[in-house]
């Protein structure tokens, strides 16, 4: 068997040497600082609301089958496991948000050295609201 | 490792203490590649071309102020469903009591076109992360702008049937 | 033996007092190997390397190619982080060998790896030409006014000092970047700071044809603040700010599409 027979994973016909790390560059946390943390909790979180967002629209279409169709969804809609994922749903919303507005900022060129911070600050504030949210949702659900 | 190196030569031994290092290049000339053993292929690089859309910063300033608006829409839509409601959810005489009042249905519909807007864009900009040719780039627009043209138009469509039922 | 820094030692061969003092425990590299083309598939070879004091992950893979591996492939030049050629992976993070202290990195396994996202040449040797086509399409600014401290005054005879630009086209940022790993069109960080300089200091340059790469789908807009490029950089170029300030530009002071 030749050399280039036994396994030449890297070249070939029509295939680059490319070395891209891929979608792994995105979520693999070795060597990430700060920045990159807040790069990847907005992409997890904005792909999380926009599923989100399908789901509830399509929950939603049970009121066009009128109240007995809604109001049994309601009951499930009480259990604990649903309310678990209220939580997780808001904790998504607060650091979306609140981190875009850093990404706003800087977008537009401000607030460029103290970006850190404030990604630090609105994360604190992220978490004291969601903290507030959840006792409050466990409570009246 | 101590078998020959690229050139065959084996490895210089390790030099006594006070000893300079030997220089890095074979005396001789370059190194000889053996036999199987293929130089890289070249990659063929385009030089680099821009996409050309024009619209790009339209697009980033949309989602920067839908993503504003949807700060204040969020807070408003959540307090109104799951805050200031008994148990935190609406049944069904309640959304069609809260839908019933125009402005709300205006605040809503409202909402629904930012948040659309807001996430279908963000959608955009992971897919258009993946570096599609620039004709590519134009289907992922229109396809997305599409879905949310018929997202808002669902919405404003189960609106009409909640409050056919006052 | 002869000691990392493969230089002359002043004393007699035999070691003395002070040198016994200066060497400490040898230090373990991972160090990732590939010939593209070649029977073995990618793999990472551990080699242990006697570490005096100072000595850098450099010398190391230097002491390798002398004393176990001559096809052990690296790149070097100036040995003090002023050429930019000799960017890696350094214990999961991008760095210029020549200046990463082995001490720094603490007693455990380093892993050495090459810079991600371009092209493998061999071992930890990359592929530069997909940055430098970026830079040359750019106009790859490369003198800058200096910033000559107030006191100071420029020989007689030159009107003004001039400097080179901080990038030294090292490449780490591209390997940072989330995006130039999955996007092979991004303009990328070291791309859109050469932009940037080219608009804050144009030094007679077409301001508005870069302005027009940099306003594109690929350009400033692929940016999604990671700032890991900024991290990253050797050199204060700063690349995530000035992604952000091209952008401002771009916004606040829109221009026909050359």
């Amino acid at each position: 068997m030749s050399e280039r027979e036994l396994g030449d994973r890297d070249a070939g016909p029509g295939r680059p040497l490319d070395r891209r790390r891929g979608v792994a560059g995105w979520v693999d946390p070795r060597g990430r600082r700060l920045g990159g943390w807040a790069f990847i909790l907005n992409r997890v979180t904005g792909i999380g609301i926009v599923v989100y967002l399908y789901l509830h629209l399509g929950v939603l279409s049970l009121l066009a089958r009128g109240p007995e169709a809604w109001d049994a969804f309601i009951a499930v809609a009480l259990s604990p496991l649903f309310l678990f994922f209220d939580v997780v749903l808001l904790a998504g919303l607060l650091i979306h948000g609140l981190n875009g507005i850093r990404v706003t900022l800087t977008g537009f060129g401000l607030v460029l050295d103290a970006q850190k911070a404030l990604f630090v600050a609105l994360m604190i504030l992220a978490a004291i609201v969601l903290l507030v949210g959840a006792i409050r949702l466990v409570e009246v659900g | 490792m101590d078998g020959p190196g690229l050139d065959g030569r084996p490895p210089t031994p390790a030099a006594g203490p006070g000893a300079p290092g030997p220089p890095d290049r074979a005396p001789g000339g370059p190194t000889r590649v053996p036999e199987g053993l293929q130089p890289p292929p070249r990659l063929e690089l385009p030089t680099w071309e821009p996409s050309g859309a024009g619209g790009p910063t339209r697009a980033w300033v949309a989602q920067a102020l839908t993503g504003v608006g949807l700060l204040a829409l969020v807070t408003v839509h959540m307090i109104a469903n799951h805050f200031v409601v008994p148990k935190g959810l609406r049944d069904f005489a309640a959304v069609v009591d809260y839908l019933s009042n125009p402005l709300i249905v205006a605040i809503e519909v409202t909402f629904l076109v930012l948040v659309s807007w807001h996430g279908l864009l963000g959608v955009r900009a992971i897919l258009f992360d993946f570096g599609f040719s620039p004709a590519t780039e134009r289907r992922i627009s229109r396809g997305l702008f599409a879905l949310g043209v018929a997202t808002v138009a669902y919405g404003l469509w189960l609106t009409s049937v909640i409050v056919s039922y006052r | 033996m002869s000691g990392l820094d493969g230089g002359a030692r002043a004393s007699s061969r035999a070691p003395s007092a002070s040198s016994v003092e200066q060497q400490s425990a040898p230090a373990r590299l991972r160090v990732y190997r590939h010939k593209p083309g070649a029977a073995a598939a990618p793999r990472f070879e551990i080699y242990e390397v006697p570490a005096s004091a100072g000595a850098t992950v450099l010398d190391a893979l230097l002491w390798i190619r002398r004393h176990r591996d001559p096809g052990l492939m690296v790149r070097h030049s100036c040995l003090h982080a002023s050429c930019g050629t000799c960017g890696m992976r350094i214990a999961g993070r991008e760095a210029l060998a020549c200046v990463t202290s082995l001490a720094e990195l603490g007693p455990g396994e380093v892993t050495v790896e090459p810079l991600a996202n371009l092209p493998l040449v061999g071992d930890l040797v990359v592929d530069m030409e997909p940055s430098y086509a970026r830079l040359r399409a750019i106009g790859r600014p490369l003198v800058r006014e200096s910033e000559l401290r107030p006191e100071g005054r420029p020989a007689e005879g030159i009107p003004g000092p001039t400097r080179f630009e901080d990038c030294i086209e090292c490449g780490l940022c591209l390997s940072a970047c989330p995006i130039v790993a999955t996007d092979p069109r991004y303009l990328g960080p070291a791309g859109l700071a050469a932009a940037w300089r080219s608009v804050e200091e144009p030094r007679g340059g077409a301001v508005g044809r870069v302005l027009a790469l940099a306003d594109d789908e690929q350009g400033v807009w692929r940016c999604h603040t990671a700032w890991e490029c900024t991290e990253a950089c050797p050199s204060n170029v700063d690349p995530a700010g000035s992604i952000m300030r091209l952008r401002r530009a771009i916004v606040l002071a829109p221009r026909p599409k050359q």
